[in-house]
């Protein structure tokens, strides 16, 4: 309950000092030169406003309220309770800031792991969030460089995802194989396609769970103009079909069951998933042509998923 | 002696199932709530007599029968018959339906002030029990403004010797006192104020009458538009001392007349009407003195029950007064420096059982230190090493981190040395938790107080960045709240230091 400092402090003897006037003062004031916000901010607005005020609250002022009820109660003869029930200091929860995201968390480990998996690395183009530097600098490289695909006609350009191997391909399909054959990885690892998932839903309330990622993307330059370009799409489940084309908003009806959605960028280059996505020329689906991409995300592998930015609706709120 | 039971309220317990009881309050206490939020919270108190503490069951006569026992009280000549009579009316009006039918009677309420008022002093009782059961009547048919021919004699008795009596009479006007500011007036023109400087001296050492006292007085003062005459009237009367005199932690006197005279002094300092009168008058060091001793007793873990129903109403009375001129000109008032160990350790007491008065504890903590000349007590927050105290309350809700944030940041506002210490008590690890809380209101607070500590000294801005709380000024950033963004924003864009990369992906 009460720490013991408080404790002895409380019950000092007699003989301690008590007064406050004897208390050594510690010197007041700022650096000359220290440069405090609110009032010698060069834009002119003061953004921190903070300053200390005291505070007078009437008889009526809605902090007292639990207090003024306590009071009645007890005038009342209705306190008298052995378990009254009164309410409790909850502890604060933790929120995600990032727009459009909202979701809350009660402890911090948890925020802190949700912010992790998505937010971090998040390339700045596509909204997508890698699981690191290194792979966000490839996901740039390979998608939201125009000279990359210039030069990845004449050269090897596609980089070995296992660090350390700094092995180039010329082909997405060749770095997979070499991925695949060299360095052990399942063949279903989410290169460039993924797989069909069957059970697809749909949460048009609840867009993030924790830990796990989104196939969402949207390029956020202002909230405004994502709210814009959103507002007619349909919301996004973690893991679904997804077709893209190049051309902004264009669905691809038939290829979709009826319970997928799809979200299409307002950038031409910019696909909608991860690092290894590439259309392969053995995909299920042959209809599309080298531009459209169908991606899926296995449900377990957190690899490479989009981030959510932008108006997409709410998260729980607290 | 605790009183607190003797004193009963009609509603009672009736039910005997303790999750029924439990149900009706909490029912209660959402009645009381909307009645506060229409400002007409209001509560009367009944005297139970000696005779009816096994109350259980109630007679309820029929209405010939309640007739038929006022006429003879009406005619009665025989005085002891009267007095039986007059009894058993009494106990008839234990049932609220009586109360209707005796006002119908023609002059009910003329008969029963001449007994009031009458030789014998038996009748004068029981007659002052039955003014008292209508005082406390839940029909709005029997108001105040009936029983008002009652009132003249009722404040005269207050300066009499009898403490039964005198009790009953100070019971009925207080329930009377909250009716209408028409009856309030009404009272003050009777002559209320002197009567009850009157009573508390003369019965200043019977705790019953003290505590009808000092209710009485709170019902006048509480209520609405009251401070264009009473609170000044009351100010001016004397009643200040006495009240005063009450505060003192005597055991023996029990925590109920305390609680009564405490609720009356926050009542008048927060009217506003003239609180430097209440400190000229040593209501501050009554006060901050009674919450050290308060302090001293939560410290050694003897709380007795109901004693959050006394620290309140000093707290607020404390926090409002500190408002009331300069605070170095309090500052012989405030010089227990265990007053700041005492505003701290209420909320760590408190904390689960009742939220909101950590809350108001420190609250008043604010008010110590938000003043201009406040540095003194900034001083001693670090002397006394209860700066981690109030860390340790960030992670609760319920407005309390928000008030440790107003807090903090008067604290930092001090000074370089202050932000020094503050960050030296641990407070920029807890800034970087209460940075990721949902609350935008706490976030923003904690903006606030970052932005101080990390102008006033590079070294903070580095320890912050250290304790890996550049991700999150980044990640607010994005937030749809305006409020916290431009502030992240701004935090990182003026003091951050230069060689601090924005950039996630070159982050650990």
């Amino acid at each position: 309950m009460l720490q013991p400092e408080l404790i002895q402090l409380l019950t000092a003897s007699d003989l301690v000092d008590l007064r406050i006037d004897a208390i050594p003062k510690l010197q007041v004031g700022f650096r000359p030169g220290c440069f405090f916000s609110s009032s010698g901010s060069q834009d002119g607005e003061a953004k921190l406003t903070f300053i200390p005020q005291q505070i007078l609250l009437n008889k009526d002022h809605e902090l007292f309220e639990d207090g003024d009820i306590h009071r009645h109660l007890y005038l009342q003869n209705l306190s008298t309770c052995p378990a009254y029930d009164s309410p409790t200091a909850r502890q604060c929860e933790f929120r995600c800031y990032i727009s459009g995201c909202s979701q809350v968390f009660s402890t911090v480990e948890d925020y802190e792991h949700h912010y992790n998996t998505l937010h971090r690395h998040v390339c700045s183009s596509c909204q997508r969030s890698l699981p690191s530097a290194r792979l966000l600098d490839i996901h740039i490289q390979e998608w939201h460089d125009s000279l990359f695909s210039i030069l990845a006609e004449r050269q090897d350009m596609y980089q070995c995802l296992v660090e350390g191997c700094g092995s180039k391909f010329r082909t997405r399909d060749q770095r997979k194989d070499h991925m695949i054959k060299i360095h052990k990885y399942p063949s279903d690892f989410m290169f460039d396609k993924v797989k069909r998932i069957k059970n697809i839903k749909i949460a048009k309330k609840n867009m993030l769970q924790k830990g796990t990622s989104m196939e969402v993307s949207m390029s956020v330059s202002e909230p405004e103009g994502v709210c814009e370009v959103l507002s007619d799409q349909p919301e996004e489940e973690e893991y679904m079909e997804i077709n893209h084309s190049l051309e902004p908003g264009i669905l691809d009806p038939p290829s979709n069951p009826i319970n997928t959605v799809e979200l299409s960028t307002d950038h031409d280059t910019a696909p909608i998933l991860s690092v290894t996505i590439q259309p392969t020329t053995n995909q299920q689906r042959p209809q599309h042509n080298r531009e459209r991409h169908s991606y899926r995300v296995p449900r377990t592998v957190c690899f490479g998923q989009g981030s959510v930015q932008g108006f997409r609706g709410h998260g729980r709120r607290i | 002696m605790w009183r607190l039971n003797a004193v009963r309220h009609k509603a009672g317990r009736q039910g005997s199932d303790l999750e029924e009881f439990k149900f009706k309050r909490r029912e209660h206490e959402k009645e009381l709530r909307r009645a506060r939020k229409d400002s007409q919270l209001v509560s009367k108190r009944l005297l139970l007599n000696d005779d009816e503490e096994e109350d259980g069951t109630m007679d309820t006569l029929a209405s010939d029968q309640v007739v038929e026992l006022f006429n003879m009280v009406r005619h009665g000549r025989d005085l002891v018959k009267k007095e039986a009579d007059l009894r058993a009316l009494r106990k008839a009006l234990r049932s609220p339906s009586a109360h209707l039918i005796l006002i119908k009677q023609p002059n009910s309420i003329a008969i029963l002030v001449t007994n009031l008022c009458g030789p014998n002093p038996q009748c004068r009782l029981e007659a002052a029990r039955c003014l008292h059961e209508l005082s406390h009547s839940p029909h709005s048919e029997v108001d105040s403004l009936r029983l008002r021919q009652a009132t003249p004699y009722l404040i005269t008795f207050l300066s009499g010797q009898s403490p039964k009596f005198t009790e009953l009479c100070l019971y009925t006007l207080g329930n009377m006192c909250p009716d209408s500011e028409n009856v309030r007036d009404m009272l003050l023109a009777q002559g209320i104020i002197p009567a009850l400087n009157n009573c508390i001296q003369i019965h200043r050492t019977n705790l019953a009458v003290v505590e009808a006292v000092g209710f009485t007085l709170s019902q006048l003062i509480s209520a609405n538009y009251v401070t264009g005459t009473i609170i000044p009237a009351v100010l001016a009367s004397g009643l200040i001392p006495r009240l005063l005199s009450v505060l003192t932690p005597d055991s023996q006197f029990g925590l109920g007349p305390v609680i009564e005279c405490a609720w009356c002094l926050h009542y008048l300092a927060c009217s506003n009407v003239d609180n430097g009168a209440l400190v000229a008058q040593g209501t501050l060091l009554h006060c901050t003195s009674l919450l050290v001793t308060l302090g001293v007793a939560v410290a050694k873990g003897s709380i007795e029950e109901g004693i959050e129903l006394l620290i309140w109403p000093l707290l607020r009375c404390v926090g409002n007064l500190l408002l009331s001129g300069p605070l170095g000109a309090l500052q012989p008032q405030l010089n227990d420096s265990r007053l700041l160990a005492a505003l701290c350790a209420f909320p760590q007491a408190f904390l689960q059982t009742h939220p909101a008065l950590a809350r108001e504890s420190i609250w008043v903590l604010n008010n110590l230190t938000a003043a201009a000349d406040s540095s003194v007590f900034c001083s001693a927050l670090f002397y006394l090493n209860l700066v981690p105290a109030l860390i340790q309350l960030l992670p609760f809700s319920h407005g309390i981190n928000i008030m440790v944030l107003r807090v903090l940041g008067n604290i930092a506002h001090q000074g370089r040395e202050y932000c020094l210490h503050l960050a030296q008590a641990g407070l920029l690890p807890a800034l970087c938790a209460t940075l990721k809380m949902a609350d935008t209101e706490v976030v923003t607070f904690s903006l606030e107080v970052l932005g101080q500590l990390m102008a006033s000294d590079p070294q903070l801005a580095e320890e912050f960045v250290r304790q890996s709380g550049l991700p999150m000024l980044e990640a607010i950033q994005y937030s749809n709240q305006e409020t916290i963004r431009l502030r992240a924003t701004h935090l990182l864009e003026h003091h951050l230091p230069p060689h601090c990369t924005v950039d996630t992906s070159a982050s650990q």
